[in-house]
């Protein structure tokens, strides 16, 4: 049984005898097991076991990575002693920082959650619980997955820092189908609770009930409700633009902004929240072995921080705000700050507008103007006068980003803790009401 | 290749008592390196090396994975495959089985004309830096505000062997570059590309693909619509789709909606579904000119195999044929449920991704027009070029493509450049409107999405430019 922290620590120190002057090693240890759900059956069971290995090496200034799922650690050796022999023939990076001194990382409070490890075992009683209360709820068929996963994680560095955790997530989505309709609910936790997976799909049915019989509406200018599913996406992609490098490589709306700008609605803030321990994918120290930080991207609508890892620090005059990722920093949990608003105030204060309660296929014309669009997926309800009035047949969100944030106008009290396909980073989020979105719809 | 290795699992298998398994060896060594105008932001080694074992168990199916390959580690991973299935089978309404298939027993190689290791890696790096000055330099008045780029090389091994007596060796060196830039004006904003080149070979494919030429050429046309691109003409026009376009529409309206498994809702949740039904081949999608074809044995492709990984032998398919809706793409489980033979889609990203079905190179097959042929009898339109900005539904019915690089036609003849045309239809509408197609057939690259965990395979799209009648383009909001 490999021991990560050993291992990784193995690597910095084999890195170090090859003449690289730095180094710093990840080695994750990581099992997991998956249902697929389709057609209201298990279409299959996928179980993983394996160890995943990365190194930052650096001398005089040059850069290199491995990234790595070899059989031996042996295999990682010679891949370093390879890189050694590339170091003459590449030119110092000009992000080049030296890796940082360790400082003290105070581990997160979250513990593993027995009943994920157990589940592990034997899964078909979740997804017996998944398809029977989705059916109960009136669901004619559903599909979905359940996953249960339980990772080690050990990070080294050649400046002494040394750094253990481990930790234990579930993640259970379920889309149902009655008629022509269609509803999804998605959750990521750090707990095992059936009755939050069983929430899961009875909200997914419900959805799907509310949209059976759907109509089409015209494209135009509505005021939109988000689903914590659609912030969850969107907010994934605020975040991503909110990598210092990507920033700096054009694929930010914020290459054109400062922190310290408006950027979005002042009721509207976003953080990565990576200390928070009930929120999957909160860890307590980044690649690079520094701690991490809950902090705002967005706070009351001001651009408070682009996420850094030194390297990126170091080249925008900054500190590094524990995002690294060796070359790109990366958010590791996302939330947006709840507001006071219940779902059916929010529906009240709406004259023409819709509820988009799912959307995916998220892409940019221009990512630093933010020109996209989106399609919208399973129930989408219209709303008039402050009342949901039936269901609508898909539609596009078409707009720019920058207008998406400006035009918060409505948060929502309850928070929802998502992860799914098209929310790769969990994200706990609330309802949004956005005014005078444009949306866009195709010709037959 | 590790043939020991896979030979076990499927021995344990057998004494397991499972219906069906299958074990792949698969394995990935690659090298990528990643520019910001001009200067190497570092470079990657990536490797990624194991086994994926997949059993059929009382009509329940289990897939493990696992890299560390001494025997203790393979029988573990077989048997929780074994024993995850089994505890699942109970939960079937209707039970997997796959169906008869010709299987290989073969082995194939990928041979490059230029290995990777032939250029020195500070070769390399000073092409990348070539590129950010010609695209710095191919602008009149505008500013580049930055370029990056990435050259990624790999190698890609698998051994597959089932315990129906399917063995594959392969092994095939795939080269991939992509470069985006942004420039802008202070006036005008800012216009942004990304493009990837990508295929089956060596370091031959840089002589032909010649991407920093290609992209400073770019670069210039599209200051050009930056500085001079208006708003498409409102109404009904006639539209001229260039073949990049053209790829990507195949691909998304037509190759993943052939997708079997997404028919029968296995990716419901997921990828989604499809407006193709059961029962629906022969029925009409488009114009008698609609015909597409998806052939993983095209050599030197993005998405070359001669054998799946169940070990079928791959062939071409024609999805859509004369505008009918012609043939789905399969692996063993769809076969048997539509009653027909595999042919040959199932595909994994890497050791650890079952098996699912994928495209590999899909294609409009091409017509008899030259490109000022489908433009000559145009009295208003709009060439749209490449794109950007794309999405369709799950059901892969309603698709938006906002162009990149267009132009006004004007009484058959090229005229000014327009920004951000939204060309956006169902795919009936798409098909139905084809009246003519070129006779110059590309390819484009990509990496196409599908599975939970979510899988990434290299795939080549493509066409020739076409030309629909009677489409009322958008224009971005």
């Amino acid at each position: 049984m490999i021991r990560v922290r050993e291992a990784a620590e193995r690597i910095v120190s084999k890195a170090l005898e090859k003449g690289f002057e730095e180094a710093a090693s990840r080695v994750v240890r990581y099992r997991s097991v998956m249902v697929k759900l389709a057609n209201s059956e298990p279409s299959v069971i996928q179980r993983w076991d394996e160890v995943i290995v990365g190194a930052y090496l650096a001398k005089e200034r040059r850069a290199l990575v491995v990234e790595a799922r070899p059989s031996r650690l042996e295999e990682v050796d010679r891949v370093v002693e390879e890189l050694a022999g590339f170091v003459s023939s590449v030119k110092e990076s000009p992000l080049y920082a030296p890796l940082p001194e360790p400082v003290e990382v105070k581990p997160l409070s979250t513990t593993c959650d027995d009943r994920i490890l157990e589940a592990m075992k034997d899964p078909s009683e979740l997804a017996q619980l998944v398809v029977n209360a989705a059916h109960e709820e009136g669901a004619e068929r559903i599909a979905g997955m359940i996953s249960l996963k339980y990772w080690e994680r050990a990070v080294a560095t050649s400046t002494g820092a040394s750094l253990y955790e481990d930790q234990a997530m579930m993640e259970t989505y379920v889309r149902a189908f009655i008629d022509e309709g269609s509803g999804q609910w998605a959750l990521g936790s750090r707990t095992l609770d059936k009755d939050s997976i069983e929430d899961v799909a009875r909200s997914a049915a419900r959805y799907a009930r509310e949209a059976r019989k759907p109509k089409p509406v015209e494209a135009g200018v509505y005021d939109l409700i988000l689903s914590p599913m659609v912030v969850g996406n969107l907010m994934n992609l605020v975040a991503f633009m909110s990598s210092a490098l990507r920033v700096m490589m054009g694929f930010s709306i914020f290459s054109q902004r400062a922190v310290g700008e408006n950027v979005a609605s002042s009721i509207f803030t976003l953080l990565d929240d990576a200390r928070n321990p009930q929120l999957p994918g909160s860890t307590a120290f980044d690649d690079e072995g520094m701690p991490t930080s809950s902090k705002p991207i967005i706070e009351e609508g001001v651009l408070r921080n682009l996420l850094h890892n030194s390297k990126t620090a170091h080249k925008m005059k900054a500190r590094t705000t524990g995002n690294a990722g060796w070359i790109m920093p990366h958010s590791w949990t996302l939330r947006v700050e709840a507001g006071d608003c219940s779902l059916d105030e929010m529906i009240s204060e709406v004259k023409r507008g819709l509820l988009v309660t799912n959307n995916w296929y998220t892409r940019l014309q221009n990512y630093v103007e933010g020109i996209f669009s989106t399609i919208t997926r399973d129930a989408l309800l219209v709303i008039e006068d402050g009342e949901v009035k039936g269901a609508a047949t898909r539609l596009r969100i078409a707009d720019k980003l920058p207008s998406l944030l400006a035009s918060v106008d409505v948060v929502g009290k309850e928070l929802y803790d998502i992860k799914w396909w098209e929310v790769r980073v969990p994200t706990r989020a609330p309802y949004l009401l956005i005014r005078g979105v444009h949306t866009s719809k195709h010709l037959d | 290749m590790y043939e020991d290795e896979v030979s076990y699992a499927l021995k344990v298998a057998e004494e397991l008592g499972v219906t069906y398994a299958e074990a792949r060896y698969h394995g990935r060594r690659g090298l990528t390196l990643t520019t910001r105008n001009g200067e190497l932001l570092g470079v990657g080694r990536d490797l990624s090396v194991g086994i994926g074992i997949r059993v059929l168990v009382e009509g329940a199916l289990g897939f493990s994975s696992t890299n560390r390959l001494d025997r203790a580690s393979i029988r573990e991973a077989v048997e929780d495959a074994y024993r995850l299935a089994k505890v699942h089978a109970k939960l079937m309404r209707e039970k997997i089985e796959f169906g008869e298939a010709k299987l290989g027993r073969a082995s194939y190689r990928v041979l490059e004309r230029r290995a990777f290791d032939s250029m020195d890696l500070s070769d390399k790096v000073l092409l990348l830096r070539e590129l950010w000055k010609r695209v710095q330099d191919s602008v009149r008045e505008s500013r580049v505000v930055v370029v990056t780029s990435t050259l990624t090389e790999y190698v890609e091994e698998k051994t597959v062997a089932s315990t129906d007596g399917a063995l594959v060796a392969s092994r095939v060196p795939r080269l991939s570059f992509n470069y985006s830039f942004v420039i802008a004006t202070p006036e005008k904003g800012t216009i942004q590309r990304r493009f990837l080149y990508g295929a089956s070979g060596g370091l031959e494919l840089l002589d032909e693909w010649r991407p920093i030429e290609a992209a400073a050429e770019e670069a210039a046309r599209l200051e050009g619509v930056l500085l001079e691109g208006r708003s498409p003409p409102s109404g009904e026009i006639d539209v001229v789709i260039g073949s990049e376009i053209v790829g990507l529409v195949v691909h998304e309206s037509c190759g993943h909606p052939s997708e079997a498994d997404r028919i029968l809702g296995r990716e419901a949740a997921q990828a989604g579904m499809s407006f193709i039904k059961p029962g629906m081949l022969g029925q009409r999608i488009g114009t008698e000119l609609v015909t597409v074809i998806d052939d993983p044995t095209i050599p030197g492709s993005n998405g070359f195999y001669l054998y799946d990984d169940e070990g079928v032998p791959a062939r071409p398919r024609y999805l859509y044929r004369e505008g009918l809706i012609n043939e789905h793409l399969h692996n063993r489980w769809t076969a048997r449920v539509f009653g027909v033979e595999s042919n040959g889609a199932a595909r994994s990203m890497n050791y650890r991704s079952e098996p699912i079905i994928r495209m590999a190179n899909t294609y409009f097959k091409p017509g008899d027009y030259g490109f000022e042929e489908l433009l000559e009898d145009v009295k208003l339109g709009v060439y749209l070029k490449s794109y950007m900005e794309w999405n369709i539904d799950d059901e892969r019915w309603s698709q938006r493509y906002v162009g990149l690089e267009a132009y006004t036609i004007v009484r058959g003849e090229l005229g000014e450049p327009v920004r951000n045309p939204v060309l956006e239809l169902t795919t009936k509408g798409f098909y139905g409107r084809v009246d003519a197609v070129g006779k110059d057939l590309h390819f484009y690259a990509g990496t196409c999405g599908k599975g939970e965990p979510g899988q990434g395979v290299p795939v080549w799209f493509g066409g020739a430019d076409l030309r629909l009648r009677r489409v009322k383009l958008g224009v971005v909001a």
